[in-house]
Order: structure tokens, then C-alpha cells, then sequence
């Protein structure tokens, strides 16, 4: 059981990275850029988290579900795989809604340009 | 003595205030997109995280957090996806794109 949590991780990042591949979305719409959002994302939640740890506010608990490997105190190395779950997740979002919204905005224009003599323009 | 709140807002404020400026200057569609994500991660936080903590893989001190929770997750949890929803579209913005290929 000590893999479960890490194993649910790891098939949740490889379902974002088959989606980004398939769309094209974040790595592979532009592979450089994603690697320097996603490190320093992952950084800049792992510092978040060492502050709660150091403040007292949170705290690992059941080990059973965890492998048992820290990477600081109180933080588990399945926190680096969870971060990376959530970056890739927002990202892949992120680029859907974008290519939706820009979509929209084609066709709106497209059909706002085209001449309609039997309705005034409102603009 | 720090609340898990006030920690939250002393990274949430400044976090989303410069993500909202470079988002709002990336544009409209970037701007917008980055709201529904916001949207999207809180409600995939309000599982996920839930079944984090329910498993009780993560333990809180109860004298710093609030106590109000969204399904067993504290909602002090939330800023988690409301600062990667906005901070990483505006780093990705703020990057310089690569050249882009000639279309096949």
C-alpha cells in the first residue's frame, strides 16, 4: 500500500501528458518555456509548503500510503510528483480555454464583419 | 503565532496581484482563460485534496487552521489552485516564445 498514493500520481501526470501531446498544449506546444514554468512552479509550491511545515501548520500522516522518502522534514517526495500533477493540470487547462476563447473570438469577428442588410449593426 | 489563513494571503495577494497585471496586459483571451482555470482547479482541489486529507495523508494543526472546510479539505488549501491557475499562465506569457516553424 506504501506506493498507492505515488502510483495515483504517476497515472495522473501520464493522463496530462497524453492530453498535452494530443493537443499540443503545454510541452508540446512549446517544450522550453514549459519546462521553466513547470520547475519553477514546482519550486515555488515547495517553498509554501516548507514554510506551513516550519510554521507547525501542517504535517505528514498516515505513512502507510506513503513510500516513507523525504525529501525535508514532514514533506514527502510524493509532494514533488503532486506539484508537478497540479502544474501540468493547470497548464493543459489553461491552453484548452485559450484555444476555445480564441475560437470564439474569430467566429464573432467573422460573423460581426459580415454584411447583414436586414439588421441594423449594434456593434 | 502564524495561521495557515495568514500565510495563505501573505503569498496569495502579492502572487495574484502581479499574475492578474501580466495576464491583463497579455490580453483578454490569456486573462479570461486563466478565470476559468482558477474555476476548474478549485473544484479539482476540492476532490483531489479531500481524498488527500480524508486518507489522512496530511495532517493540520487544528489551532491554525480555521476549521471551515470544502468537503474534508481546509479552505485555506484553496489558495493552491487559485495561485498555480494565475501565476502560471502569467509566467508563461512573460516567457519569451520560441521562433514559430513554418506551418507544414
Amino acid at each position: 500500500m506504501n506506493a498507492i498514493y505515488l502510483a495515483g500520481l504517476l497515472v495522473g501526470i501520464a493522463g496530462t501528458l497524453v492530453i498535452d501531446a494530443r493537443l499540443r498544449l503545454f510541452f508540446w506546444a512549446d517544450a522550453r518555456r514549459a519546462a521553466v514554468v513547470l520547475v519553477l512552479g514546482v519550486a515555488g509550491f515547495l517553498l509554501w509548503d516548507t514554510a506551513g511545515v516550519r510554521l507547525g501548520i501542517f504535517f505528514e500522516g498516515n505513512r502507510n500510503l506513503l513510500l516513507g522518502v523525504d525529501i525535508a522534514p514532514e514533506v514527502p517526495v510524493e509532494e514533488v510528483f503532486l506539484l508537478v500533477l497540479l502544474c501540468t493540470m493547470t497548464m493543459n487547462a489553461w491552453g484548452m480555454v485559450c484555444r476555445v476563447l480564441t475560437r470564439r473570438t474569430i467566429r464573432t469577428s467573422r460573423t460581426a464583419r459580415a454584411p447583414r442588410p436586414d439588421r441594423m449593426r449594434t456593434g | 503565532m502564524l495561521t495557515y489563513l495568514t500565510l495563505a494571503l501573505v503569498v496569495l495577494v502579492p502572487v495574484c496581484g502581479l499574475a492578474l497585471v501580466a495576464l491583463a496586459r497579455a490580453g483578454r483571451v490569456p486573462l479570461v482563460a486563466a478565470l476559468v482555470t482558477v474555476a476548474v482547479m478549485v473544484a479539482a482541489t476540492a476532490v483531489f485534496d479531500s481524498a488527500i486529507v480524508a486518507t489522512g495523508i496530511v495532517g493540520y494543526d487544528r489551532g491554525r487552521i480555521s476549521g471551515v472546510r470544502i468537503g474534508a479539505a481546509p479552505i485555506e488549501d484553496f489558495a493552491y489552485p487559485v495561485a498555480v491557475a494565475l501565476a502560471l499562465p502569467a509566467l508563461w506569457h512573460l516567457l519569451p516564445a520560441r521562433r514559430p516553424r513554418p506551418k507544414a
